[in-house]
């Protein structure tokens, strides 16, 4: 049975709850490429990124009957996927991987970028990545998910003063390694 | 500067807001996955049984259970010898009965489940990828009740549970718990060691 489109994320939960497995596709289309921008720039690679979204997909059809409030799967998700991310990031860590800022280019950006802008996106995705992992996390929660701190807390665990700090510590990190290309 | 600070993380932000798009095959690779896991069945017989509803009762169903309930205790305590192994919650526990494999990089562990009412026991765990299906890891019934299964598992810490009748997730009642952190499910924990 095919389901009507727009489904509520409560209506696709309860069929996948029944039994109708097929029916988690429609979750995984529906939040692939959405949470895809902040796997990937939290890890800074293509193939991480794509091994959180999967497990976190994963993970979240295992414990799916554990979701409290399904018409908010999505939230619910994403923290599953934030906690991947730090997993895979200390994993990547330990590995000393070096980022590669083809992945860029590699991973189709849906939006084409003038040959211009792509020498400034390189650098901030090298910036980025030279950043602390809590201070990315709370930088991309903060500015590119543009969630709220009481959001932010609740998602990581991590009070709000200290949320505040690493932003900030972010934001100033972020200007001093890409003074250069502002100066330019 | 304040003003200047804000205008540069704005411009940072505004170029990692960009889309960033994923491919189809991202889809392929998680429902494949999916579909090794067990199916969810919440109105199944288990589910029906542990979900919680409210129950209207009138005096007269008060009083019938009453009686029930004095009809039960009666019944217990003739039956106070009976076998406590026959309880009805599953009991479990794992083991190392065998020696270890040429590549010393694994145990053959037995788990062993008291599952009166399953009409099937799998065991998984993050040794065979939460798959209920892996055919190595398919308990089987040894009368009264008892399940169990030999099976390799690699040197190390590893979180397992038992999955009944593909819909099920029972940890090990006799096994330290693991607390999957990303959703609160409990699993079994278990260490692997070289034996000596």
């Amino acid at each position: 049975m095919l389901l009507e489109a727009g489904s509520s994320d409560a209506v696709v939960v309860a069929r996948v709850l029944r039994g109708d497995v097929e029916a988690f596709s429609e979750l995984v289309e529906r939040y692939r490429d959405r949470y895809a921008r902040y796997a990937f720039h939290m890890l800074g690679n293509r193939e991480d990124a794509e091994e959180a979204l999967q497990d976190a997909f994963v993970r979240a059809y295992r414990s799916l009957a554990r979701c409290e409030d399904p018409e908010r799967f999505g939230a619910w998700l994403f923290r599953i996927l934030v906690n991947r991310c730090r997993t895979l990031g200390a994993r990547r860590g330990r590995r000393a991987r070096t980022f590669v800022v083809d992945e860029v280019a590699l991973l189709g950006a849906a939006e084409e970028h003038p040959a211009g802008t792509t020498a400034w996106r390189e650098e901030i995705d090298r910036a980025l990545q030279q950043l602390r992992g809590d201070q990315r996390e709370a930088f991309l929660l903060k500015y590119v998910e543009e969630l709220g701190y009481d959001e932010m807390s609740q998602l990581t665990g991590v009070g709000v003063s200290a949320l505040k700090m690493r932003v900030m510590r972010a934001c100033e990190r972020l200007r001093e390694l890409l003074s250069e290309v502002y100066d330019a | 500067m304040r003003d200047e600070t804000e205008q540069d993380i704005e411009r940072i932000a505004r170029e990692l807001r960009v889309p960033v798009a994923v491919g189809r095959a991202l889809d392929a690779r998680v429902m494949r996955a999916v579909r090794r896991l067990p199916r969810h069945a919440r109105f199944g017989l288990w589910s029906r049984l542990i979900t919680p509803r409210t129950v209207t009762v009138t005096p007269l169903v008060w009083g019938m259970l009453a009686a029930a309930v004095a009809m039960f205790a009666v019944l217990g305590a003739m039956h106070a010898g009976a076998d406590l192994n026959r309880a009805a919650k599953p009991i479990a526990r794992a083991f190392f009965p065998g020696p270890k494999n040429a590549a010393s990089t694994s145990q053959r562990v037995q788990f062993v489940l008291v599952a009166p009412d399953a009409k099937k026991v799998a065991v998984v765990g993050d040794f065979n990828g939460w798959d209920a299906s892996h055919a190595a890891y398919q308990a089987q019934h040894r009368g009264g009740g008892v399940w169990s299964v030999t099976a390799p598992v690699p040197l190390g810490h590893h979180r397992y549970s038992f999955v009944v009748d593909d819909s099920l997730w029972v940890a090990d009642p006799t096994a330290p718990r693991v607390i999957d952190y990303d959703y609160g499910m409990p699993n079994s924990a278990i260490v692997v060691q070289e034996q000596k």
